[in-house]
């Protein structure tokens, strides 16, 4: 829920808030809402639902390149609806929706952080989605499933990522059967599900490299849509993708409030090694920030190490960032600034040492998400 | 020397009125030159700053050769791995309500963003604060646009009001500031395609480029790809010829102001004679009163330079408006913005002011320099031998004639040492103007007695005692004079040339749209083809190409219509050329001929779109359409060459003895209107044309209104000094029993003789500059021939502003005569 | 050393116009005066006294023969030198006066001192007192009469205390009256200080005022003097 209420946000001001100055549309009229629980058909399901107005395909993973050298991605897109039905059909460029891309690498072994963003519509084949599986693209930046793998494709003047995702565990559908509330009243919610363990090979090229590097290693996966609003009482959220090494998968957000507590639908899923998933209410979750990073640019205070500990499943870890400044500051386009970063941590699962790597997302920090709107 | 210099400056003040016109002499000068120096450039850098500023940071830009291109391209540009970004752009031009065209970009903000982030930002920004729905409208109003906001302001739109245009009412929710003045109309690409009725069409693509020897690898064939610096070259070669106009204009004012200039020192040095032989009888040294002279000059040029800067800088505020309108005739619409003030104007005044002085001091300078301090002290000797010296400047006139003319037909292209050469020719001319004067001296002797009796008389002889003064001022009044005959002889005789030219041409009955308005549809062409009875429709496309780098045009026509109904101008040869052009051959513009070197019988070279194909010249003929080249094909072709089935604008021809001749007319007129289509008959069409060309012109009109008035400062100046000089003379007279009146009348006279010689030299003057300007300037600069009609107008035009400028300028000494005269005396001093 | 403050010696001028052959303005004039002498040289329109007298100054160049000026010959002092001569030993007064007439009667004479290398008004207020016009200090030229521009030239040419004042017609421009005040106020302050004075005039005028009178005729001085002419 966290992840939508980032999602919409950013797609709103992105879209509409910033680079067009748009104020959010009004309420969905006409837009389908995620009201009930759905049946799921993989993998028409990976494909866009375009009655819905916000839909978006985000993949994250941590990479190790041959001379061990580590890395982190991030490539997502965002689908925005603006209007239900196209006004003239017989033109290419009417618009039904937006679509949105957001491209970060982070180089672990030289500290270094890069990020990159496109914005089409659909137009005459520049950005699209199909309804029959997932194939989504933003120009020259593409996810598409072929044969049960997932081709991830963006290239941006010398950088770019070329990635052969194979899903290690099945769909993990979050909250009620992939209806995931974010509010006590019916619509505040979306439909959401992931792929948490996806093997990853492929290259990797940045612009301070010389030749592109063979790379290895997890991605994490989530597809949400729905037509909900965000409220204004959240300020901004926190939101955790770790791959343990015993083989399960844990995902957490902490939604902040304004009054500084945390929202009491705040929750998380644990993902067994064999897929099962187990819901985690937020008092199964126990949080803490060890150190912050203040961000010479937008002065945002992050923190930058933290403590979990999930007592039902014997979990305890400590991580951190692997690279103190992965802050996407889009404030001359996009206008949002937010953390979106790898990191790494260890700790004991039932007394057993493990290892973990992962990606953290933090919003709210540099200015009041929900403020903007 | 303090006290030296001060003699010589108490003249500034004692000689106020002298002064003071030496002064407005400068400033005029100053003024003309930083008035058009300041406008031509503000024009020309708005110019290219509409250019840069619409560039944005692209680095590259792709097009078809010739029309539009499928927008399907955008998905293999946006995969190719070379582009970093792309911006499809619909480039297009509509009509306001008050007749100005104005251009309409149709563009994708979204992808626009990377190519041009300034320009959405503020309209979409500016909205911030309203309600949401509204600002959406840019892609969900059909007739939703942005205005640039000057534009806006001046037509008083606000954001929310309708506008009405050739393509129906749009509403401008919006308005945005554009740095370079060019006024635009800003609207979204699908609805752009749709009020251009180019659906899936875009006119080029702005890309930012990684590679691009790699891109071009790929996209040689059947597309013109441009990087920045090559789209910038060629608006500036496309405005070269009008740049170059712009910069003789200045160079014509900078010389007549200098010619005035030295004018106005002539006379300082001359009244300073007798005081620089006192000076050195009593010990002074030669460079304490050349000294003492410069810091006369000086001061002079210092404050005319002061006074002319700020004259010119407002004089630049309506010249810029001028030249903005003959931009947007000749190229495309745009409001240059007017210069802004700054000190470096004054600055430049003031050295204009000074290094003028100086420079036409240097001759007067010398000779004071130079003064036998045993003449000086005679009084004014310097008259006696004026004679000789006027031999002397002839002679130097006759050198300087022929090393102008020798540089003249030696300039080859260079069209800067033509213009040199040219101004030499003037210079060596006037130069003779002294000795003409000597000779000419007894005839004006007659004439000046026919009209003014004794004091006509008196007053010949004036000016032949005076030549030192009143040449310079006569050849000061005759360069300005020829400088307005010339022009105006040239533009006459172009004028002339371009309506004999019409009707080689454009010998259509009804002209449908023309090649800056809307384009015509096929169906429609197909409509008119299938009326049995019209004798001929030709469909006629002119798109802008770029042969061996440079701008030239491709006109298609319908061969064997043209071959019926027009009769061309070919240079050599008939109407026999026309077979060969409907199988497949080309005729070419003597512009395009003489441009590129291309004669009657070579093959030139042009990229199509299915790559480089090669054409037979068949023919040159005259034209005066575009001075960057014309090729002219049959319309099947330019559509095997280029696929472009736009057409800009249709010919109707109909049989002149046809008996249903009007009726068709109307005919096709209704049906054009009812499509929304602007009709014009022939002599409408004639019009439209020569509006253009008198338009283009309008700036040099106006340098030659400056051209008089800096001259009229320069013969008041000298019969004031005349006056001053000779006020012992007048004494003389009044002993004599010269009456007031009769004196009054030989200032006149003067006045009038001066201008009278003046006027006749520079009908020879004139005639020879126009030749010039005709035969070398505008062949080289335009490539194109223009023949010499001789017109009475410009002389007559000529000689009632010579004899209203001598009249002018002899109220004043007049004035002083009538004041003066009955108290004058006998004596020194 | 000579006492002579002027020596000419076998003086020729030739006007060379528009080229037309010779035109001799003297023809082998020789010349003494001695420091402090009042001379007239008495001549006829065009007998070459003007032309005498602006070689003697140095502002003209003979076509052949020698002038010395306080044992100085010009030829060899050069133009820089006959200027400097000029500014300190030398005075002029002319026909018509020849005042800068931008400069007031006081600036006028100071003009002259300044150029002599002195600035001080006070010398050049007490000149003008000397000739008489004390109180017409601020009058520009055209503001004063003939004689009084005269006197004014005079005190410009005395002002400096020069060697030799040379006068060219000094009363051709003034009424006898007049006249014969000027010429008693320039010969009287020559004496008192001991200046050499040379006029050169057509008049009998001047001629009673001086030391020694010279008759030039057609370019030659005779030291014999014509009473009949004077």
């Amino acid at each position: 829920m966290k992840r939508l209420i980032l999602r919409i946000t950013m797609v709103l001001i992105a879209v509409l808030g910033v680079i067009l100055m748009l104020p959010v549309p009004v309420p969905a009229d006409g837009w389908k809402q995620a009201i009930t629980q759905r049946s799921w058909h993989f993998p028409k399901d990976h494909g866009a639902h375009p009655d819905y107005r916000t839909e978006w395909w985000y993949f994250t993973g941590n990479l190790v390149g041959e001379k061990s050298n580590r890395y982190g991605y991030q490539l997502t897109f965002f689908r925005q609806g603006i209007q239900t039905e196209r006004k003239n059909r017989r033109n290419a460029w009417s618009i039904h929706d937006v679509y949105l891309a957001h491209f970060a690498i982070s180089d672990v072994g030289n500290g270094s952080f890069w990020f990159s963003e496109q914005v089409s519509r659909p137009g005459p084949g520049l950005a699209g989605a199909s309804t029959h599986g997932m194939d989504v693209w933003c120009l020259n930046w593409r996810a598409r499933m072929k044969n049960g793998r997932v081709l991830l494709d963006a290239k941006h003047g010398g950088t770019y990522l070329r990635l052969e995702l194979i899903p290690r565990k099945p769909v993990v559908l979050h909250g009620e059967n992939g209806l995931s509330r974010k509010g006590p009243l019916g619509g505040q919610a979306t439909y959401y599900y992931s792929f948490t363990d996806l093997e990853t090979k492929g290259i990797l090229k940045t612009e301070k490299m010389s030749d592109p590097v063979n790379v290895t290693g997890k991605s994490w996966f989530d597809q949400e849509f729905g037509s909900h609003q965000l409220s204004a009482e959240q300020v901004g959220w926190d939101w955790f993708s770790l791959h343990l090494s015993d083989g399960r998968d844990l995902m957490i957000y902490m939604l902040r409030r304004k009054d500084g507590t945390v929202e009491p639908s705040s929750s998380g899923t644990l993902v067994e090694k064999n897929g099962r998933a187990r819901h985690l209410k937020l008092q199964d979750i126990d949080i803490k920030p060890l150190a912050h990073w203040k961000s010479p640019a937008s002065g945002g205070l992050y923190p930058s190490r933290w403590q979990i500990r999930i007592p039902p499943a014997d979990i305890s870890l400590v991580f951190s960032t692997t690279i103190t400044n992965q802050e996407l500051d889009t404030a001359g386009s996009t206008g949002v600034i937010y953390y979106e970063g790898t990191v790494s941590g260890k700790g004991t699962s039932s007394h057993k040492p493990l290892t973990s790597e992962g990606y953290v997302e933090m919003t709210g920090y540099a200015g009041s998400i929900g403020g903007v709107i | 020397m303090k006290i030296v210099t001060k003699s010589f400056l108490r003249y500034l003040i004692r000689r106020r009125s002298l002064s003071l016109l030496q002064l407005m002499g400068i400033a005029c000068g100053v003024a003309a030159v930083i008035g058009m120096v300041l406008s031509a450039r503000s024009a020309l850098s708005s110019f290219s700053d509409a250019v840069s500023f619409l560039q944005g940071k692209g680095t590259h830009l792709i097009e078809r050769p010739a029309g539009t291109m499928d927008e399907r391209i955008l998905t293999d540009l946006m995969r190719d791995r070379a582009v970093r970004s792309m911006s499809p752009v619909l480039d297009r031009k509509l009509r306001l309500e008050d007749g100005n065209l104005i251009r309409v970009l149709g563009i994708d903000p979204f992808l626009d963003r990377q190519i041009r982030p300034e320009l959405l930002h503020s309209p979409f920004t500016q909205r911030r604060g309203e309600s949401g729905e509204r600002n959406m409208e840019f892609f969900l109003d059909e007739r939703a646009v942005f205005l640039e906001a000057r534009l806006a302001d001046k037509m008083g739109i606000s954001p929310g009001s309708d506008m009405k245009t050739s393509r129906g009412l749009l509403r401008v929710i919006a308005t945005f500031p554009n740095p370079s003045g060019e006024p635009l109309i800003l609207m979204d690409i699908a609805h752009a395609q749709e009020i251009f009725e180019l659906p899936g069409q875009v006119d080029h693509v702005d890309l930012i480029l990684d590679d691009e020897v790699d891109f071009r690898s790929r996209w040689e064939t059947g597309f013109r790809i441009q990087s920045s610096l090559e789209r910038q070259e060629t608006f500036r070669s496309m405005v070269g010829a009008f740049r170059l106009n712009l910069e003789a204009m200045s160079l014509m004012a900078l010389f007549v102001a200098v010619f005035l200039i030295y004018n106005t020192t002539m006379f300082t040095v001359v009244s300073r004679r007798k005081d620089a032989g006192i000076l050195r009888s009593l010990g002074v040294k030669r460079y304490e009163v050349t000294i003492a002279f410069l810091a006369e000059i000086l001061i002079l040029g210092t404050a005319g330079g002061a006074i002319g800067s700020v004259l010119g800088y407002l004089l630049s505020h309506f010249l810029t408006t001028i030249i903005g309108s003959t931009i947007s005739n000749l190229y495309f619409f745009l409001r240059p913005t007017p210069p802004i003030w700054s000190f470096l104007i004054l600055l430049s005044g003031i050295i204009l002011g000074c290094g003028a002085s100086i420079l036409g001091s240097l001759l007067p300078l010398v000779e004071l320099a130079r003064t036998d301090p045993v003449e000086a002290l005679r009084g004014r000797s310097a008259s006696r031998r004026s004679g000789k010296k006027a031999l002397k400047a002839a002679y130097a006139g006759i050198v300087v004639l022929m090393i102008s003319l020798v540089i003249l037909l030696a300039s080859g292209k260079q069209i800067y040492m033509a213009y040199a050469a040219t101004f030499g020719v003037l210079l060596g001319l006037s130069l003779l103007t002294g000795i003409l004067l000597v000779y000419a001296a007894p005839a004006l002797k007659v004439f000046l007695s026919l009209v003014g009796g004794i004091a006509g008389k008196v007053a010949a002889g004036n000016i032949r005692q005076n030549l030192g003064r009143s040449g310079v001022a006569v050849a000061a009044f005759m360069v300005a004079l020829s400088m307005s005959i010339g022009l105006a002889s040239m533009i006459g005789s172009f004028r002339e040339s371009l309506a004999w030219w019409m009707g080689t041409q454009l010998r259509g009955d009804l002209y449908i749209s023309n090649a800056s308005e809307t384009e015509v549809p096929l169906d429609f062409y197909e409509e008119l083809r299938s009326i049995n009875a019209i004798g001929g429709v030709d469909a006629y496309r002119k798109v802008k190409i770029l042969y061996r780098g440079r701008t030239a045009y491709i006109t298609a026509i319908n061969a064997p219509v043209l071959q019926r109904f027009a009769r061309f101008a070919w240079i050599e040869g008939g109407d026999e050329h026309w077979e060969a052009v409907k199988s497949g051959g080309v005729i070419i513009s003597e512009s395009f001929a003489r441009n590129f070197n291309v004669r009657p019988g070579d093959t030139i070279a042009l990229d199509g779109i299915g790559g480089s194909v090669q054409l037979k010249v068949e023919a040159a003929f005259y034209d005066y359409s575009t001075e960057h080249g014309l090729i002219m094909m049959d319309r099947s072709t330019y559509l095997n060459l280029f696929h472009d089935y736009a057409i800009n604008s249709v010919a109707v021809f109909i049989n002149p003895a046809n008996p249903r001749r009007q009726e068709l007319l109307d005919t096709v007129r209704e049906k054009a209107l009812a499509r929304g289509l602007p009709v014009f008959t022939q002599k409408q069409f004639y019009n439209s044309i020569l509006e253009v060309f008198d338009s283009t012109f309008a700036i040099t009109r106006s340098m030659r209104i400056m051209a008089i008035v800096i001259a009229f400062f320069g013969i008041a100046g000298a019969l004031m000094t005349l006056f001053i000089e000779r006020q012992r003379d007048f004494g003389i007279y009044r002993a004599l029993g010269f009456s007031t009146g009769q004196v009054s009348s030989m200032t006149l006279m003067e006045a009038i003789g001066m201008g009278f010689i003046s006027f006749v030299l520079s009908c020879a003057v004139g005639t020879i500059l126009a030749f010039i300007l005709i035969k070398v300037i505008n062949l080289r600069s335009f490539n194109w021939t223009i023949f010499f009609h001789m017109q009475w107008q410009p002389y007559l035009l000529t000689a009632v502003t010579a004899f209203l400028a001598s009249l002018g300028a002899a109220l004043y000494p007049i004035w002083k005569v009538r004041r003066n005269y009955p108290q004058m005396q006998i004596r020194e001093e | 050393m000579s006492h002579a403050v002027i020596k000419v010696v076998d003086l020729w001028k030739y006007y060379d116009e528009e080229g037309h052959g010779g035109n001799a303005a003297l023809r082998g004039t020789s010349l003494e005066v001695r420091r402090g002498e009042v001379l007239a040289i008495f001549g006829k329109s065009g007998s070459g006294k003007s032309t005498l007298l602006n070689l003697i100054a140095g502002l003209d160049r003979p076509t052949r023969g020698l002038i010395e000026i306080e044992g100085k010959n010009l030829e060899t002092l050069g133009e820089a030198g006959r200027t400097e001569l000029r500014r300190t030993r030398l005075g002029f007064v002319f026909q018509f006066f020849n005042l800068i007439p931008t400069l007031t009667a006081l600036e006028n004479v100071h003009l002259s001192l300044e150029l002599a290398g002195i600035s001080n008004l006070q010398i050049a207020g007490e000149a003008l007192a000397g000739v008489s016009l004390h109180g017409k200090e601020r009058r520009y030229p055209h503001e004063l009469s003939g004689g009084e521009q005269q006197r004014v030239a005079i005190a410009r040419a005395l002002v400096k205390d020069p060697a030799l004042v040379l006068a060219d017609e000094p009363t051709g421009n003034l009424d006898t009256m007049t006249g014969n005040q000027i010429l008693k106020i320039l010969t009287s302050r020559c004496r008192q200080t001991g200046m050499t004075l040379v006029m050169v005039t057509h008049t009998s005028l001047a001629c009673h005022y001086a030391d020694r009178i010279l008759t030039m005729v057609d370019g030659i001085i005779t030291d014999k003097l014509n009473s009949e002419e004077i």
